[in-house]
């Protein structure tokens, strides 16, 4: 049985699936219950960082949990006017490193899949499986080894000392093998090979277009590994105006003991942080699809 | 052949980066490249509030020396960010917020400038001795300037000890004595809350009861944790949680909180800055608290301890110390600097000459008690001597792990093996290190 | 079909090329690979090796260690991971985060499987919705989920401790010490499963509904279609969902860290991580943090190929070269 589905061609995209629907079938309760329970387990922390975001500090620790309140409005104005808009500096700059990271990444991260998966070099398995290797080191560890390097090109505290290092990564080369593997068919490469198309040409003009679903959903990937990434930008800002949100939030937290922590401006910004990532992640639903075991075919 | 220019390629790739990088870093990291004319600029990390605009009124007087507030985050691991900074020879800031248990750590690992020839002559008469000792370290040096301190009162709720008919601890004795008629009036009330988070807390703790921990003899350190007066201290909170009439949840959590604000936790042992900490926390409860003397351990003494506070330093890699000690000055031993940190940054100020004019009001929260700081000053005096060690760290992160255990367990046997647990772990890596430590 | 079809007609490129096309083919995958490896070697390769020279070094200090030059660094050897291994806090995070793996990973992939099942099957309803809401949690980092979560698990404000107090029951502590293993593992439970879901429901899409249609035909049910012939079919990416969740098991480190000012129940050193942090951020010995972390990554790189070794022989007899 497994042999014969490792022996399909290729992951194919989810529309791509017949949408013949056997109408006569009726709903099944159980079913849609255990679905919508999974569901509602996922939404409830989300639910309560909402209706959290509306209390003042008062009410946040005696009025009853999910009973809402009116202070969402002016919650958003004080976390405005921290610092003169800093928590909207350090949105932006989430933007940048995700967004930018994450284009960066998933340019890298395409050209390396191409070639692993459509050349045959010396040295193609050694490459790929370093690669691989390099999802195994913790990141905890790796950022001051790499803040000591980058400080001796005098890196450290600069926008590029958050974004470089973000580019690498080893799941999005591995992801993006899978997919060039998977949509980009060897005779058509071949095929334009033979009409004397230029490598870089069938691969910013044939490959890419094909790899364009799965290369969303790297984007995707890399853009949520960067936002989650503390511990690199935490080391290597110390200029709080180039703070990402996780760490300008965690200060807010964390003030020392002689101070109460902000607890109603971080869930604020909790809040208003997560709202832009629902967003793209709505938007972009349709290319969520991440097939892992394929690259395990074909590799 | 072929390996030849993939090299190359990745050479001048390499190479594309670092061009493109090295423009681009030299206006993105302020206090380097300043020998051209222009103002002075320096880089000040901190994470106490209000010191952006306390720097804003320097720099409004100042045009030549232009300082920079990098907010940091309050934890333990700004110190490493500042130390691999120092490791890696660049990218620490100028100035640096530097709370007093973490001073003999950044001196020994060279990330503090000695300020001795940068200081006005008479900058060490504004400070208690107790303070002055915990920049100089006992040495001719000067490493920072003190900025506030943290001397340690207990905070109640008077309405609530009015309701049940409780007398105001003098003593420990009778401190127990309240906690348990109170929890019996009422099971879900306590007079406080062993914090196994807290080390700080615990430390001003034994501080009062006389304990210092680390100490110098000679050209050694000696650790003396594991000794009669944190023994005492570790032995009665294990007792008062094992019997249950204190909590033993940590503070600073949502739920302690919310017990603050809800008139469960009637009683906090706290310092001086204690009144921010509860409006941030119980602002319900404005007007309802009260100050007193801490609790002593015979009764007609006067003894505290100190939690929190944090001296102003200059690191070994500012390229302007003398301007930085300008600053560092001005804002923690002037008039002018002391009214600004109590207005804008909330803090209890060190420097004594300027405390008067500064702190003529009560704080807004304790308005219901006039003569506030006036007591405040009185137990200011009385803290207890207590020395600080090269690795402060490793006996804090020992006490977090050790009563955590012990609280969770409400097990007072726990609570004294505890304290040889931390004696044990400090002097482990003191010596694993290549310290000299005399047992 | 979301792929774009392939231009038939590629501009003619000059006769010329044909000879061209062979040198450029020889070196373009170097040529693609170039930036990756730069990179790797840069901000990944480089800095992994500076951290195994570190673990092999110290510091040492000499007599009071104050004043400039007090501390040096010098050549420890092996003296770093003898210490990590010997560490009876390190062993006792490495059996915990191994329990802690045992209760999560079976558990999430088990509730992806099903939530991926259910959302294939033909009577479910409420997909899109639920859909979405499973795979929420994973836009949320983890950190803001500790700290979410930290809010539901505090009796005081928590509306489950809420709802049991209405009733009249006693509600378990859940960040006591006999269940605050279940408290971290519900945290990463809730941020994995909606990914982990995607993956496999993504290798359903995959299968030619045909292969089903057959065997309805024949008259299975649908659970019987799911158990007999999808979910063999979507074996190895649960092997490779089991495969990441692990590396990720084993390096669980914002959670935990997150939660512990909240309890007295998370030691310091309670995942393998969260001592290398210890080291490296409290303790100021980031030597010691670059031994355990080098021991880390070992363990997890001879996990990871046993167990693939293990299941290659199963799952993909008829893989590889």
């Amino acid at each position: 049985m497994t042999a014969s589905t490792l022996a399909r061609p290729a992951a194919r995209p989810a529309d791509l699936k017949p949408t013949v629907r056997f109408r006569t079938e009726r709903r099944s309760p159980l079913a849609t219950g255990v679905l919508l329970l999974g569901a509602v387990y996922c939404l409830l922390p989300v639910v309560w960082v909402l209706v959290a975001a509306t209390k003042n500090s008062a009410e946040l620790f005696s009025t009853f949990t999910f009973a809402p309140s009116t202070h969402l409005w002016s919650n958003i104005q004080e976390l405005s006017a921290y610092r003169g808009g800093l928590f909207w500096r350090w949105m932006a700059n989430t933007a940048l490193y995700a967004g930018v990271g994450g284009l960066l990444s998933v340019t890298v991260s395409a050209m390396a899949g191409y070639g692993l998966a459509k050349f045959q070099f010396v040295g193609k398995k050694a490459t790929f499986n370093i690669i691989l290797a390099g999802v195994l080191v913790p990141g905890v560890i790796l950022a001051i080894p790499q803040y000591l390097l980058l400080a001796e090109v005098g890196l450290t505290n600069t926008y590029w000392s958050v974004l470089l290092p973000s580019v690498i990564s080893p799941y999005g080369i591995y992801l993006a093998r899978i997919y060039a593997a998977a949509s980009v068919p060897d005779d058509v490469i071949e095929a334009a090979r033979t009409d004397g198309a230029k490598e870089w040409r069938i691969f910013t003009q044939i490959a890419t277009p094909m790899m364009i679903p799965g290369l969303v959903t790297v984007f995707l990937f890399q853009f949520v590994a960067i936002w989650n990434n503390f511990m690199l930008p935490y080391i290597m800002l110390g200029d709080d105006k180039l703070f990402p949100i996780t760490v300008g939030l965690s200060g807010l937290l964390n003030q020392g003991a002689t101070q109460p922590a902000m607890y109603t401006a971080v869930i604020t910004g909790a809040l208003l942080s997560i709202l832009p990532l629902v967003a793209l992640f709505l938007t972009l639903q349709r290319y969520w699809q991440v097939d892992l075991a394929a690259g395990a075919v074909k590799a | 052949m072929r390996l030849h220019t993939g090299l190359k390629v990745a050479a001048a790739l390499a190479a594309t980066t670092l061009l493109m990088t090295a423009c681009s870093s030299g206006s993105d990291s302020p206090g380097t490249d300043d020998t051209a004319a222009g103002p002075v600029d320096l880089v000040f990390w901190t994470w106490a509030p209000g010191m952006d605009e306390i720097a804003a009124v320097w720099n409004e007087s100042h045009p030549d020396i232009q300082v920079t507030v990098n907010k940091q985050d309050g934890g333990d691991a700004a110190v490493t960010k500042l130390l691999t900074a120092i490791k890696a020879g660049s990218g620490a800031p100028d100035i640096m917020q530097a709370e007093y248990q973490k001073i003999p750590t950044l001196v020994s690992s060279d990330a503090l400038a000695d300020l001795s020839g940068e200081l006005s002559e008479d900058t060490a008469s504004h400070f208690s001795d107790g303070m002055w000792e915990a920049v100089t370290l006992g040495s001719d040096a000067v490493y920072g300037v003190p900025q506030d301190s943290g001397p340690m009162e207990l905070y109640y709720r008077a309405d609530i000890f009015e309701q049940y008919g409780l007398a105001v601890p003098t003593t420990w004795e009778e401190y127990a004595q309240v906690a348990e008629q109170l929890h019996t009036a009422d099971p879900t009330k306590y007079l406080g809350t062993f914090s196994a988070q807290d080390a700080g807390w615990f430390t001003g703790l034994a501080q009062q009861a006389g304990a210092s921990w680390w100490g110098i003899d000679g050209e050694a350190w000696t650790v003396d944790i594991d000794a009669d007066p944190t023994q005492k201290v570790a032995a009665y909170w294990g007792d008062l949680v094992e019997k249950g009439v204190i909590d033993n949840k940590p503070m600073y959590t949502p739920e302690w909180g919310a017990a603050l604000n809800d008139g469960t936790q009637v009683a906090w042992v706290s310092a001086i800055w204690g009144p921010g900490v509860l409006e941030g926390n119980a602002p319900d409860t404005a007007g309802l608290w009260k100050m007193a003397p801490m609790p002593q351990w015979e009764s007609g003494d006067e003894a505290t301890g100190n939690w929190g506070g944090s001296a102003t330093s200059v690191t070994t890699q500012s390229e302007h110390p003398a301007e930085a000690a300008q600053f560092i000055e001005w804002m923690n031993s002037s008039q002018e600097g002391v009214n600004l940190l109590v207005e804008k940054g909330s803090v209890y100020p060190a420097d004594i000459p300027g405390q008067a004019e500064a702190l003529a009001e009560p704080p807004a929260f304790f308005s219901n008690q006039p003569d506030f700081y006036t007591i405040a000053a009185q137990i200011a005096q009385t803290v207890q001597p207590f020395q600080y060690g090269p690795n402060v760290n490793v006996a804090y992160s020992a006490y977090n792990d050790e009563f955590g255990k012990a609280a969770e367990a409400k097990s007072a046997s726990l609570f004294t093996d505890a304290v040889t647990a931390m004696q044990t772990a400090t002097v482990e890596d003191l010596k694993n290190s290549g310290f000299t430590v005399k047992e | 079909m979301t792929t774009v079809a392939p231009p038939t007609d590629v501009t003619r490129a000059p006769r010329t090329a044909a000879r061209n096309r062979r040198r450029t083919g020889r070196f373009a995958p170097y040529v693609y690979l170039a930036p990756a490896m730069t990179l790797f070697t840069l901000f990944l390769a480089l800095p992994i090796a500076y951290a195994v020279y570190l673990s092999l070094r110290a510091t040492k200090v000499s007599g009071l260690g104050l004043g400039a030059g007090a501390k040096t660094e010098v050549w420890a050897g092996f003296d770093n991971y003898a210490r990590a291994l010997s560490d009876p806090d390190f062993i006792a995070s490495v059996v915990r985060v191994g329990l802690y793996g045992l209760l999560l990973v079976p558990t999430m992939l088990g509730l992806a499987l099903v939530f991926a099942l259910l959302l294939d099957a033909r009577r479910t309803g409420a997909k899109s919705f639920s859909r979405v809401s499973i795979f929420l949690p994973y836009a949320v980092p983890a950190v803001i989920a500790s700290l979410l979560w930290g809010f539901l698990y505090l009796p005081r404000v928590s509306p489950f401790y809420y709802v049991f107090d209405l009733i009249g029951w006693d509600a378990p502590q859940i960040l006591s010490s006999q269940l605050v293993i279940f408290a971290i593992a519900n945290i990463g439970l809730w941020g994995g499963v909606g990914f982990n879901m995607i993956v496999i429901y993504t290798a359903l899409k995959a299968i030619p509904s045909e292969l089903y249609e057959a065997a309805r035909l024949d008259g299975a049910s649908e659970l019987q279609v799911a158990w007999r012939v999808k979910v063999p079919i979507v074996t190895p990416s649960l092997i490779l969902t089991f495969l990441f969740s692990m590396i990720a098991t084993l390096q669980v480190f914002a959670e935990p860290m997150t939660l512990r000012p909240l309890t007295n129940t998370i030691s310091t050193t309670w995942s393998p991580l969260m001592k290398v942090y210890r080291d490296a951020f409290v303790r100021d010995d980031i030597y010691s943090a670059a031994a355990t972390s080098v021991i880390i990554a070992l363990a997890t790189f001879v996990l990871s190929f046993g167990f693939l070794r293990l299941v290659q022989r199963r799952a993909f007899s008829q893989e590889n070269s």
